[in-house]
C-alpha cells in the first residue's frame, strides 16, 4: 500500500513576531485551591498554587503522582465538573478572559482555540464511534469557518508532522485500530489545530519511543517559537523536562513546593522533595538493580498533613516543619522555594 | 535446561481494514505482527520495547490469549494454549495476568477501587468476601496507595493513581506470568522505582515472568534481563539487556539509543533523525564465513554472537 | 458485515427449527387432547374418526412435517375453535388492533420515555430528574391492569371524556394506547438515563469540551450516538410485545385483539392456532434480534472493523 506523502503544512503561517513587542502574559493563576467532595469527605487536590505563563514561555510542572498537576491545567480551562469539584482562586486569568467568570458560549470560544490541552491519556481520549479525521476536522471547524475539504486536507498535513507514516490511512481509522502512540500523536496534532496561544501538554509524549518523542518535542519547540505559543509542559520525565522548558515548577501534595530556572533546578535543587526526586532517576549505567525511592507514602488528600507537606518523609525536617505551613519565597532572581530549611 | 514460562512461535496478526465506505468497500491488509518468536524463560524479564506502532501491544494480547493470532503458537509452562476454548483456557487465565497499556478502559468505573482489586480473586472464589477485600486493601498499600483509597472509585484518581490499581489488581492472584504494557509510563520517578522494586522482589518471592513492554528504556535497563527491540510488526534484535545497551547491532536500535533525551540541560541540541528509508538501506550484514552459516541476502534473524539474534543480511 | 448478517441468519433459522420442534412436542406431550374436554362430550368412536380427519392419529413426526410443510407454504391449517376460517384469515382479522395498539404504544412510551431520559441525565437531581424517576419507578411497579383501571376510573368514569371500552371509534383508541405506552416509558426512561450518564463520564466527553465544541454539539452528536448502542438492545425486542399486544391491556378495554386467543388456544387444545401463534412470536423475536445485532454493527465501529474485544 502506497500513499502519496502529503504536503507539509506550516502551522503558524504569518504569524511571525518582532522581539520588540512586549511579552504577553498568557496565563496568570493565584493562589488555586481545587477541592473535590466526595462521600462524606473533602479531597484537597490543589492548596495554593501560583504561576504564570508568557507568550513563547515553556513551563515544566513535575511533581509527585496525583500532586494535582493534571488538576491545575483542567481548573485553568475549567473542565472539572463543578460540583464535586470545587474551584477557588484570587485570580485566573487565561488569555485576557477571567475564567472563572466566563460561561457557557465564552469559554467554549476560549478553548481550543486560546488554549489547547493534551490529555495524559491518549487510549481513552477519542469518541469511539467517531473516526480520527472526524474528530480532528470538528476540531478546526469549531474554531473557523472553512469548508469540510480544507480542514480534512490541513488534518492530513498535522498529521504528517506529528511523524504518522501513513496520514491518510490513520484520517479514517477508528480509535481502536490505532496504538497507543498513534492516538498520542493524533491528539497532539489535533490540539496544535487551531494554533492555540497557549498549550497544556499533560505528558504528551508516554506512549511513544524515543525516536519519536524527540521529534515531536522538536515539532512542539519549533510551533512555540513559530507562532509565539506559551506551553506548560506536565511530565514524569525529567529528561523531557531537561530537553524542552525554560523554567520549572515542583509540586508536591497540591502545593508548589519550588520554583526555577530549568538548569538551576538540576545543578542545585533547593527544596528537599526535588532533591529527593532527582535522586531517584534510574541511571543511565548498566546491571539489574534496585531504585532509589523516597521512604514513605505519599500524603494522603482526603486528610494532608499539616505543616509542610513533605516534612513526614523529609530526611531535614525540623519541628516547626510539622506546624507551620511554609510560603514560597523568593531565594535568589527567578527562583522561590517553599522550605523553613532552604537559603 | 532453562524452563520457558512463555514461548511464542512464529506468531502473527492481521488487520483488514475497510477503506472507504459503501457495500463494498476496498479492503487493505495490515500486518500487525509478522512472525514473532520470543522465549520468556521462568522467573526472568524479557523487555520488549520499540517503535511506536510496531505490533508491541498486538503481541502481548496474543501472548495472553486476549486477541486472537492469525497464525502462530503459544505456548505456556510448555503447553500449547493456541487452540484452546474459554473453558480449557479458564486454568491458564489464573496463572496468567496482564496490565493493560490504557489502564483506564480496563477499570470498571461503577466499582470501587477495593472491588475492582477483589474481583481476581472473586472470580476464582478465593477466600471469603471479607478475605478478598482484606487482600485488596493490602495489594493497594503494596503499590503505594493508602487503604483509604478502598472506597474511591475509577474516575477520581490521577493518571498514576489508576495504573497502580491496574497493577494491584494484576498482582493479587500471584500469576506466573504477567504481560505489563507500559506499567509506570504514569508514574513519578520515585513511584516508579517503588513499583519496579516491588516487581523485582515478587520475581525474586514467587517466580513470576514478565514480559515487560515498555518505551522507558532506562527503567528496561534497570528492571530486565534481555531485550526484544521490535520494528514495523518484526523483531529486529534480541539480546541480554547489557548487550542491546552496550553493543547494538541493528541501526534501529542504536537510533533508539541515540534519541534517549540528556538528563542536563546543557546538553539540549538539535537532532537529527534517522529516516525509515536510512533504516531500510542500514540493514546489517555479516559475511558468511565469518558467522559460519549460508548466505542469504533476505533479511532474517542470525546469531551474532550467543544470546544475540540480529535482523541481517548474510553475504557470501 | 455480509458475511456477519448471513451468519446470523443462518442461526436464527436453526433457532427457529429447534424452537418448532421443542414446541411441537411438548405440545402433544401434555395429557389430554381437542375433544377430551368435558363441555363437549363425545364417544370414543367419534372421537377417533374425528382425530382421524384431522390427522392427529399419525406418529407425531409424520404430523409435525406435514404441519411444517404447510408453514412453508403459508398453511397453518384450521383452528380447530373457529373452523369458519384457516387460521392465516383469524390472525388477519384479529392481529391488526393488538398491533397498532403495542406498536402506537412502543413508539409514544419510548419517545417520551428516551426524553424523559435525556432531561433527566443533563440535570441531574434537578425536578426533572425526580419527576422522570418517579414516572419510571411507577411505570415498572404498578401491574398493567392497575394502571388500566385508575385510567378508566379517571377518563371514562369520573371525567366522561374517553370510552371505557371498545375498539371502532377512534377516541377509543387512547387509553389503551396510554395503559400500554405506561411499561415502555418506564424502561426507557431508565435506560436513556443512566446510558448518558455513563457516557458523559467518559474521559472522551472532557476532550471534546476542551476542544471548544459547544455543548448541544457535545450532547446530540456524540454522547447520544454513543448511548444508543447500549439502547439498541432493549429497543428492539421490546417491539417484539407489540406483536402480541397485551393480554391485560386488551382484556381491560375490551379490544377485539390476538391476546384471547393466546389463552383459548391453549385451553381448548387448538394446535394449529396455538402452533402458528408459537411460531409468530418466535419469527419476530428472531428478526428482532437480527435488527439488533445489525443495527448494533453499524452502530458500532469495533464491531463493523473488528478489533479487540
Ligand atoms: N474527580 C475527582 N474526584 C476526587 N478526587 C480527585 C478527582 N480528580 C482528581 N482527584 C484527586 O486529586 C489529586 C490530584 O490529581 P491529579 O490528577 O491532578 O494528579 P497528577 O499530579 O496529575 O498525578 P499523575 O502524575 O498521577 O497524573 C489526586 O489525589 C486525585 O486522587
Ligand atoms: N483493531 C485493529 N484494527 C486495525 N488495526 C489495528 C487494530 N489494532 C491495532 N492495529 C494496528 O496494529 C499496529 C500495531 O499496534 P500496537 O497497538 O500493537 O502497537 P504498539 O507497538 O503497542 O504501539 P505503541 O507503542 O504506540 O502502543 C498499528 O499499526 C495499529 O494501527
Ligand atoms: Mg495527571
Ligand atoms: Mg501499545
Amino acid at each position: 500500500m502506497t500513499l502519496p506523502r502529503p504536503r507539509r503544512v506550516a502551522l503558524g503561517a504569518g504569524t511571525s513576531q518582532t522581539p520588540e513587542i512586549p511579552l504577553m502574559r498568557l496565563l496568570d493563576i493565584q493562589n488555586l485551591t481545587v477541592s473535590f467532595s466526595q462521600h462524606g469527605g473533602l479531597v484537597q487536590a490543589v492548596r495554593g498554587m501560583t504561576l504564570h505563563i508568557d507568550q513563547g514561555e515553556s513551563l515544566g510542572i513535575i511533581g509527585e503522582s496525583g500532586s494535582g498537576k493534571s488538576v491545575t491545567c483542567m481548573a485553568a480551562l475549567r473542565l472539572l465538573r463543578e460540583p464535586p469539584a470545587r474551584i477557588t482562586a484570587d485570580r485566573m486569568v487565561l488569555a485576557d478572559v477571567d475564567v472563572l467568570k466566563a460561561r457557557g458560549a465564552e469559554l467554549a470560544q476560549l478553548r481550543g482555540k486560546a488554549a489547547a490541552m493534551i490529555f495524559q491519556d491518549p487510549m481513552t481520549a477519542f469518541d469511539p464511534s467517531f473516526t480520527i479525521g472526524h474528530q480532528i476536522v470538528e476540531t478546526i471547524l469549531a474554531h473557523r469557518s472553512a469548508r469540510k475539504a480544507e480542514a480534512r486536507s490541513e488534518a492530513l498535513g498535522l498529521l504528517a508532522r506529528v511523524e504518522i507514516k501513513n496520514p491518510a490511512a490513520v484520517l479514517d481509522s477508528y480509535p481502536h485500530q490505532l496504538s497507543g502512540g498513534m492516538l498520542q500523536r493524533a491528539m497532539i496534532a489535533m490540539a496544535l489545530s487551531c494554533r492555540p496561544k497557549i498549550l497544556f501538554a499533560d505528558e504528551p509524549t508516554t506512549a511513544l519511543d524515543v525516536t519519536v518523542q524527540a521529534q515531536i518535542l522538536q515539532l512542539i519547540k519549533d510551533v512555540q517559537i513559530e507562532f509565539g505559543m506559551g506551553l506548560v509542559m506536565v511530565t514524569h520525565d525529567l529528561g523531557v523536562i531537561a530537553e524542552t522548558v525554560d523554567r520549572v515548577l515542583v509540586m508536591y501534595g497540591g502545593r508548589v513546593m519550588e520554583q526555577a530556572p530549568v538548569q538551576d533546578l538540576f545543578d542545585t535543587p533547593a527544596h528537599p522533595y526535588t532533591v529527593a526526586l532527582l535522586a531517584s532517576i534510574p541511571g543511565r549505567t548498566g546491571g539489574r538493580r534496585r531504585l532509589t525511592e523516597i521512604p514513605g507514602a505519599s500524603p494522603n488528600p482526603a486528610n494532608p498533613p499539616t505543616g509542610c507537606p513533605f516534612h513526614p518523609r523529609c530526611p531535614v525536617a525540623v519541628a516547626r516543619c510539622s506546624q507551620d505551613t511554609p510560603v514560597l519565597r523568593s531565594t535568589a532572581p527567578g527562583r522561590d522555594v517553599a522550605c523553613w530549611r532552604a537559603e | 535446561m532453562m524452563q520457558t514460562a512463555l514461548e511464542l512461535r512464529n506468531l502473527s496478526k492481521t488487520y483488514h481494514i475497510r477503506a472507504g465506505g459503501g457495500l463494498f468497500p476496498a479492503v487493505n491488509t495490515l500486518h500487525a505482527v509478522r512472525g514473532v518468536s520470543l522465549i520468556l524463560p521462568r522467573n526472568k524479564i524479557l523487555g520488549l520495547v520499540g517503535e511506536s506502532g510496531s505490533g508491541k501491544s498486538t503481541t502481548g494480547l496474543m501472548a495472553l490469549r486476549l486477541l486472537e493470532p492469525t497464525g502462530g503458537q503459544i505456548l505456556v509452562g510448555g503447553a500449547d494454549i493456541t487452540g484452546l476454548d474459554h473453558k480449557a483456557l479458564k486454568p491458564f487465565r489464573r496463572k496468567m495476568q496482564v496490565v493493560f497499556q490504557d489502564s483506564y478502559s480496563a477499570l470498571d468505573p461503577m466499582m470501587t477501587l477495593a472491588q475492582i482489586v477483589a474481583e481476581p480473586l472473586h472470580i476464582h472464589g478465593l477466600g471469603s468476601a471479607r478475605e478478598q477485600t482484606d487482600q485488596a486493601l493490602d495489594w493497594l498499600v503494596r503499590v503505594g496507595l493508602d487503604r483509604s483509597y478502598g472506597s474511591r472509585y475509577p474516575h477520581e484518581l490521577s493518571g498514576g493513581q489508576r495504573q497502580r490499581v491496574a497493577i494491584a489488581r494484576a498482582l493479587i492472584l500471584r500469576p506466573d506470568v504477567l504481560v505489563a504494557d507500559e506499567p509506570t509510563s504514569a508514574l513519578d520517578v520515585s513511584v516508579k522505582a517503588q513499583i519496579i522494586n516491588l516487581l523485582q522482589d515478587l520475581q525474586a518471592e514467587m517466580g513470576l515472568s514478565i514480559l515487560f513492554i515498555s518505551h522507558d528504556l532506562s527503567v528496561v535497563r534497570s528492571l530486565t534481563d534481555s531485550v526484544a527491540v521490535m520494528l514495523a510488526g518484526r523483531i529486529v534484535e534480541q539480546a541480554p539487556t547489557e548487550a542491546i545497551f552496550a553493543d547494538p547491532q541493528h541501526i534501529y536500535t542504536r537510533s533508539l539509543l541515540d534519541a534517549i533525551p540528556a538528563l542536563n540541560p546543557k546538553d539540549r541540541q538539535r537532532r537529527s533523525f534517522i529516516s525509515p528509508a536510512q533504516i531500510e538501506a542500514g540493514t546489517p550484514r555479516y559475511s558468511a564465513a565469518a558467522l559460519g552459516i549460508p548466505p542469504s541476502d533476505v533479511p532474517g534473524l542470525v546469531q551474532v554472537s550467543p544470546d544475540h539474534l540480529v535482523e541481517a543480511v548474510v553475504t557470501p | 458485515m455480509i458475511r456477519y448478517i448471513l451468519k446470523r441468519a443462518v442461526s436464527i433459522l436453526l433457532t427457529f427449527v429447534t424452537v418448532s420442534v421443542i414446541v411441537f412436542l411438548m405440545m402433544h406431550a401434555v395429557p389430554g387432547g381437542p375433544f377430551d374436554g368435558n363441555d363437549m362430550p363425545v364417544s370414543k368412536e367419534v372421537r377417533d374418526k374425528l382425530m382421524a380427519s384431522l390427522g392427529l392419529d399419525k406418529p407425531l413426526y409424520v404430523q409435525y412435517f406435514k404441519y411444517m410443510w404447510g408453514v412453508f407454504h403459508f398453511d397453518f391449517g384450521v383452528p380447530f375453535q373457529s373452523p369458519g376460517e384457516t387460521v392465516l384469515q383469524l390472525l388477519a382479522r384479529a392481529w391488526p388492533p393488538s398491533l397498532i395498539l403495542g406498536g402506537l404504544g412502543v413508539v409514544i412510551g419510548a419517545t417520551i420515555g428516551i426524553l424523559l431520559g435525556i432531561a433527566a441525565a443533563l440535570r441531574r437531581n434537578s425536578w426533572i430528574d425526580y419527576i422522570a424517576s418517579t414516572l419510571a419507578t411507577l411505570g415498572l411497579t404498578i401491574p398493567v391492569f392497575v394502571i388500566s383501571m385508575m385510567l378508566i376510573l379517571m377518563f371514562a368514569v369520573f371525567l366522561g371524556w374517553l370510552p371505557a371500552k371498545g375498539w371502532d371509534k377512534p377516541n377509543s383508541w387512547y387509553l389503551p394506547i396510554a395503559a400500554y405506552a405506561m411499561i415502555p416509558m418506564a424502561t426507557y426512561a431508565r435506560y436513556t438515563r443512566s446510558a448518558m450518564l455513563d457516557v458523559l463520564n467518559k474521559p472522551f466527553v472532557t476532550v471534546l469540551r476542551a476542544k471548544g465544541l459547544s455543548e448541544r454539539r457535545i450532547i446530540f452528536q456524540h454522547v447520544l450516538r454513543n448511548a444508543a448502542l447500549p439502547m439498541v438492545a432493549v429497543f428492539l425486542p421490546m417491539f417484539i410485545g407489540t406483536a402480541t399486544g397485551s393480554i391485560f391491556v386488551e382484556a381491560m378495554f375490551r379490544v377485539p385483539g390476538l391476546g384471547a386467543y393466546f389463552v383459548s388456544s391453549i385451553t381448548l387444545r387448538d394446535y394449529p392456532l396455538e402452533m402458528a401463534l408459537i411460531l409468530m412470536i418466535t419469527m419476530m423475536f428472531c428478526l428482532a434480534y437480527l435488527l439488533t445485532d445489525i443495527v448494533y454493527a453499524l452502530l458500532n465501529p469495533r464491531i463493523r472493523f473488528g478489533g479487540k474485544s
